[in-house]
C-alpha cells in the first residue's frame, strides 16, 4: 500500500486503489480500542437522472435513500442481528450526494468489516420487503416535515436554485416513493454501487493489509461500469426567488440565508475555492465578526446563528440562519457588511487570527474517527486529500477573501426563506 | 488511570492522563440542587459571564481570545443530573505540540477560564444590565424552542406530568416567569452565593501531568467553594398507584407518544447494570425489541425507543406514530415488555445488548468528550462503578435477571402529542 505521512497532523494514511476500481483508505491509529469503517458511495438524493451503459435512465424522487434504508436486508441473514451480536454499531445515511455504511466497533473488527463490504455488495430486494418500508420511510418524511430547520433549509434551495435536483428533498416525497420497486432499486445499485465508485476509509489500530485483503475477497474481482449522473443544464448565478415564508407550529420565526456561488471546481482548486470561501464566511458573520457582536447586541440574531460553505456537486453556496425575529434585517446587515469589507478588505493581523483558529479547530477534529472517515471520503470523490489542509491553507491570500465577498455576496445572488410560527398568539 | 486531587476542602480535580489525542478538555461544574428557585438563575448565569469579562469586556473581545488559543471552544454547562444540576464550563483546545513552536495553549486556557469564571464584566457592582437583558431574552427564547423539536417536547412534556413535584419535572433551564423576574443585582447576589457555597466538580484529559494541571488550576480553585455545603443527595423517583394519561394538541404531522415508568432500580443498586441490559434489549437500538417489533414488524413508526435514567429509577418510550395507530402501538409497547418480564429474551437479544453496552464502555476512553461526559458526570450521580467494573457487571447478567429487571418497571404516565388534522 502507498503509504504518506502528514507530520504537521501527526497522522499516517495507507492508500491503494483495487483493480476494481475501489479507492481503500486506511488511517491507523495506536492504542486506541475503536475502530470506524465507511464504506461510501459517490451517489446522493440529487443523482435520480443517470446514463448506464448508454441507456437514459429517470428514477423517482428519493430513491438512494429508499435504496440505502433496503440495502440492510439479505438473503436469509440478518444484518443488524450480526452487527449486534459483534458488539458493533452499524448506520447509513444518504446526503444530496453520497450514501454512506458505516460501523463503529471495539473487537471482532475483521468480521464486521467483511459484513459491511458483503451487504452493501448484495442486492436483494423482495417485492414484500419494498413494500414494508414504505410505512417507514413515509413516517420519516412526515418527521422531517415538522421539522422547521429541515423545512427552511428546503425551502432554501428552492429559492436559489431554478432546477438543480438539490431542490428536492433528500428522502424524496411521501407521494414519490409510491413509486420505488424492487427493479429500480436494482438498477440504481447496478449503476452506482459499482467499487469503481465507492471508497472504503477505516481510521483504529488495523492492519492495513487485512482491509485491503477483505475488500479483494468479498467485492466483485473486475471494473464495472459506473452511471454517469445527468444533473440538468447548468445553473444561472441569479436566484429563482428572494424570499419565502412558511407557517409552521415554532416558538419564533427562524430563517436561512443563502447566496449563490459558482460551481464545478474539482481537486487542489475547489479545495482552495472552499478555503476561502469559509474565511470570507467567516469574516462576514462569523462568531469574532464586528458584525456578529453587533448583530447579537441589537438582538437580531442569537447564538443559535451560525453559518458557512454547503457544496453539493453542481452547486455552492453560503448559508447563515437560526432563529430571529428580523430576518431581513439580518439579510440587509450581511450585504451591507459585504460591500464594506469589499471595499476595506481584511486586516493582515485579523486574517492571521482566523487562520489560526481555523488550523486549530481542523486538527481538533481529527479526534473523530467518524469525521475523519467522512471527510476523507467526500474530499476523495472531489479528487482532493483532506489530510493536505494545512498546505492548502497557507497558499490562501487575504485579497482573495476581498474578491470573494465581493463577487459573491451580492442581492441577485441572496435567496432567504423563513419559518414564522402559526399562532399569531403565541407571540406575546 | 484517573487521579482525584482534592485542590481544597471543596474541589475536586480528576485528572486522566491521555497524549494519543489532538486536544485537551477541562471542565469545571459547580454542583447546585435542581430546582426552580435556582434553575433561571444558573442557566442564565453561564451564559452572562460568557459576554464579557474585566480583560475581554465584549462578546467579540472574548472571541478574539479563543481565536488566538488557535480556536479553543468554551460551552456553557447547565447539566441534569439527577437531583443535582451542575453550573459550569466545558473547554477543549489543542495540545500544545501542535501550537507554532514556541506557542502555549492549556497554560493560557485555564487562565482564560479562571477570568470566565471569577472576573466578569461588572456595572456599579453588578452585572452589565445590556448583557442580563440581552441574555434573558435569549433564555426565554430558548425556553420556548423546546417546542420545535416535537420529539423532545413530547418526552419533556411527559416527564412534567409524571414527576409533579419532584425536582425531575423542573425545567433545566427554568421558567420564563423566573426569567423574566431575574435582574442585574439579583443575578450577581446569586453568582456570588453560588461561587462560596457550591462543591466543585474539575475534570481534565489531556497530556499534561497532574502536578501541572493542579498549579495552573490553583489561582481559580482557591477562590471556589470557600464556605460549600455537601451536594444535595440523590434520590428514587416514588411511583403512584394508578396509571394517569395526558394529551395536547399541536400544529403537527406526526404524533409522539411518550411514556414514563418507574423503577425501585437505581444507578446505586446492584441490579444496575441488569437494568441497563434489559433498557437495551427493550428499547435501545436496532435489535432491540420495540425496534423490531413496533417499527420493523408493524411498520408502525419511524422511531421507537426506551430510556433509562439511572439516577432516578425512570424509564421512557418514545415513539413517532399516526394518531390512529396511538391504541395498537401502546398495546405493542406494553406487549413487549409484558415479554421480558416473562423471560421470554433470546440468547441473541441477551447477548447483542451486552454487546452494545460494553462496546460503549470500551470506547468511552477513546474520545476526550466521551471520558468528561463518563468521568465527570458519574461521581456526581452517585454511580459507583469505574469501567471496567462495570464491563464485568454487565457481562456477567443472565436472562433472569433481565427478567427480575423488568417485573420492576410500572407503567406510571402515557402522553400523546396529536395534530391537529389528525
Amino acid at each position: 500500500m502507498n503509504m504518506t505521512h502528514y507530520p504537521r497532523l501527526d497522522e499516517t494514511v495507507c492508500r491503494e486503489t483495487l483493480p476494481n476500481g475501489l479507492k481503500v483508505c486506511v488511517v491507523p491509529k495506536k492504542g486506541f480500542a475503536r475502530k470506524a469503517a465507511y464504506f461510501v458511495t459517490d451517489y446522493g438524493s440529487i443523482h435520480t437522472s443517470f446514463t448506464l451503459d448508454g441507456v437514459h435512465i429517470t428514477t423517482p424522487d428519493g430513491v438512494a435513500h429508499y435504496l440505502e434504508h433496503k440495502m440492510f436486508d439479505m438473503p436469509g441473514r440478518d444484518v443488524n442481528e450480526e452487527f449486534a451480536a459483534l458488539g458493533a454499531n452499524p448506520n447509513a445515511f444518504t446526503t444530496y450526494d453520497m450514501t454512506a455504511y458505516y460501523f463503529t466497533c471495539t473487537e471482532h473488527f475483521e468480521q464486521c468489516l467483511r459484513l459491511l463490504l458483503e451487504f452493501v455488495s448484495t442486492p436483494y430486494f423482495t417485492q414484500e420487503s419494498v413494500e414494508k418500508e414504505r410505512g417507514i420511510i413515509a413516517q420519516e418524511i412526515l418527521m422531517y416535515a415538522d421539522s422547521a430547520d429541515s423545512q427552511v433549509f428546503e425551502d432554501l434551495a428552492q429559492n436559489l436554485y431554478a432546477h438543480h435536483p438539490i431542490r428536492v428533498p433528500i428522502a424524496g416525497s411521501v407521494e414519490s416513493i409510491q413509486a420505488i420497486t424492487p427493479e429500480i432499486l436494482e438498477q440504481c445499485h447496478r449503476a452506482f454501487y459499482a467499487p469503481a465508485n465507492m471508497m472504503l476509509c477505516v481510521v483504529g489500530d488495523v492492519e492495513p493489509e487485512t482491509v485491503v485483503k477483505l475488500c479483494e475477497e468479498v467485492l466483485p474481482r473486475q471494473e464495472q461500469s459506473v452511471g454517469i449522473p445527468d444533473l440538468g443544464e447548468e445553473e444561472k448565478m441569479r436566484c429563482v426567488r428572494p424570499i419565502s415564508r412558511r407557517k409552521m407550529d415554532v416558538s419564533m420565526p427562524t430563517f436561512q440565508l443563502g447566496f449563490k456561488c459558482p460551481a464545478g471546481l474539482t481537486g487542489e482548486e475547489f479545495a482552495h475555492w472552499e478555503l476561502v470561501a469559509e474565511l470570507a464566511s467567516e469574516a462576514l458573520f462569523g462568531e469574532s465578526s464586528s458584525l456578529y457582536m453587533q448583530m447579537y447586541e441589537q438582538g437580531i440574531i442569537d447564538s443559535s446563528f451560525g453559518g458557512g460553505v454547503e457544496t453539493v456537486s453542481g452547486t455552492a453556496m453560503i448559508t447563515c440562519g437560526g432563529d430571529s425575529d428580523y430576518p431581513e434585517k439580518v439579510c440587509d446587515a450581511i450585504v451591507a457588511h459585504a460591500q464594506h469589507l469589499a471595499k476595506t478588505g481584511i486586516a493582515e493581523s485579523e486574517f492571521a487570527r482566523m487562520k489560526k483558529s481555523f488550523m486549530g479547530r481542523r486538527v481538533k477534529d481529527l479526534d473523530s474517527f467518524e469525521s475523519t472517515c467522512f471527510r476523507l471520503c467526500a474530499y476523495q470523490f472531489e479528487n482532493y486529500d483532506f489530510f493536505r489542509f494545512p498546505e492548502s491553507f497557507e497558499t490562501v491570500k487575504a485579497e482573495e477573501l476581498r474578491t470573494f465577498l465581493q463577487e459573491n455576496i451580492r442581492l441577485d445572488r441572496c435567496g432567504m426563506a423563513i419559518v414564522e410560527p402559526s399562532e399569531q398568539e403565541e407571540k406575546n | 488511570m484517573i487521579q482525584t486531587i482534592q485542590l481544597s476542602n471543596h474541589v475536586v480535580l480528576r485528572h486522566c492522563p491521555d497524549d494519543r489525542f489532538k486536544k485537551g478538555a477541562l471542565s469545571v461544574q459547580l454542583l447546585r440542587p435542581m430546582c426552580r428557585q435556582e434553575a433561571a438563575n444558573n442557566a442564565l448565569l453561564v451564559a452572562v459571564l460568557l459576554r464579557g469579562t474585566k480583560d475581554c469586556p465584549d462578546l467579540r473581545s472574548i472571541t478574539w481570545r479563543l481565536d488566538e488559543l488557535y480556536g479553543a471552544a468554551v460551552s456553557t454547562l447547565v447539566r441534569r443530573i439527577g437531583d443535582v444540576q451542575t453550573v459550569g464550563y466545558y473547554m477543549n483546545f489543542i495540545e500544545d505540540r501542535f501550537a507554532l513552536p514556541g506557542d502555549k495553549v492549556l497554560a493560557p486556557t485555564i487562565d482564560f477560564l479562571r477570568q470566565l469564571i471569577l472576573e466578569p464584566a461588572t456595572v456599579n457592582g453588578a452585572f452589565d444590565p445590556e448583557f442580563v437583558e440581552s441574555e434573558k431574552k435569549n433564555l426565554i427564547s430558548a425556553i420556548e424552542s423546546e417546542r420545535n423539536d416535537k420529539r423532545t417536547y413530547a418526552a419533556a412534556q411527559m416527564i412534567r406530568y409524571m414527576c409533579q413535584g419532584d425536582s425531575f419535572a423542573e425545567p433545566r433551564i427554568g421558567r420564563k416567569e423566573d426569567v423574566a423576574a431575574i435582574t442585574p443585582q439579583s443575578l450577581y447576589d446569586h453568582y456570588q452565593m453560588i461561587l462560596r457555597t457550591s462543591p466543585v466538580e474539575i475534570f481534565y484529559v489531556g497530556s499534561a501531568s497532574a502536578q501541572e494541571v493542579a498549579d495552573l488550576l490553583r489561582p481559580l480553585a482557591d477562590a471556589l467553594g470557600t464556605a460549600a455545603e455537601n451536594p444535595p443527595a440523590q434520590t428514587i423517583f416514588t411511583p403512584v398507584a394508578e396509571p394517569r394519561e395526558f394529551s395536547e394538541t399541536l400544529d403537527v404531522n406526526q404524533g409522539k407518544l411518550s411514556m414514563g415508568f418507574t423503577t425501585s432500580i437505581n444507578n446505586q443498586h446492584p441490579d444496575f447494570a441488569a437494568m441497563q441490559v434489559f433498557n437495551t434489549v427493550y428499547g435501545g437500538g436496532m435489535t432491540s425489541k420495540l425496534f423490531l417489533n413496533v417499527r420493523e414488524k408493524m411498520s408502525l413508526c419511524y422511531y421507537a425507543n426506551s430510556g433509562y435514567y439511572g439516577s432516578k429509577g425512570i424509564l421512557t418510550v418514545s415513539s413517532g406514530i399516526d394518531e390512529e395507530h396511538y391504541e395498537t402501538a401502546k398495546a405493542e409497547i406494553l406487549h413487549q415488555l409484558a415479554l421480558c418480564v416473562q423471560g421470554k429474551i433470546t440468547p441473541e437479544e441477551l447477548n447483542s445488548a451486552k454487546q452494545a453496552i460494553i462496546t460503549g464502555l470500551r470506547s468511552t476512553p477513546d474520545s476526550p468528550g466521551s471520558l468528561e461526559g463518563f468521568y465527570a458526570t458519574a461521581a456526581i450521580s452517585g454511580m459507583k462503578l469505574d469501567i471496567p467494573d462495570y464491563i464485568q457487571a454487565v457481562e456477567s447478567v443472565t436472562v433472569q435477571d433481565v427478567a427480575r429487571c423488568a417485573s420492576t418497571v410500572k407503567l406510571h404516565t402515557t402522553f400523546f402529542l396529536k395534530g391537529v388534522n389528525a
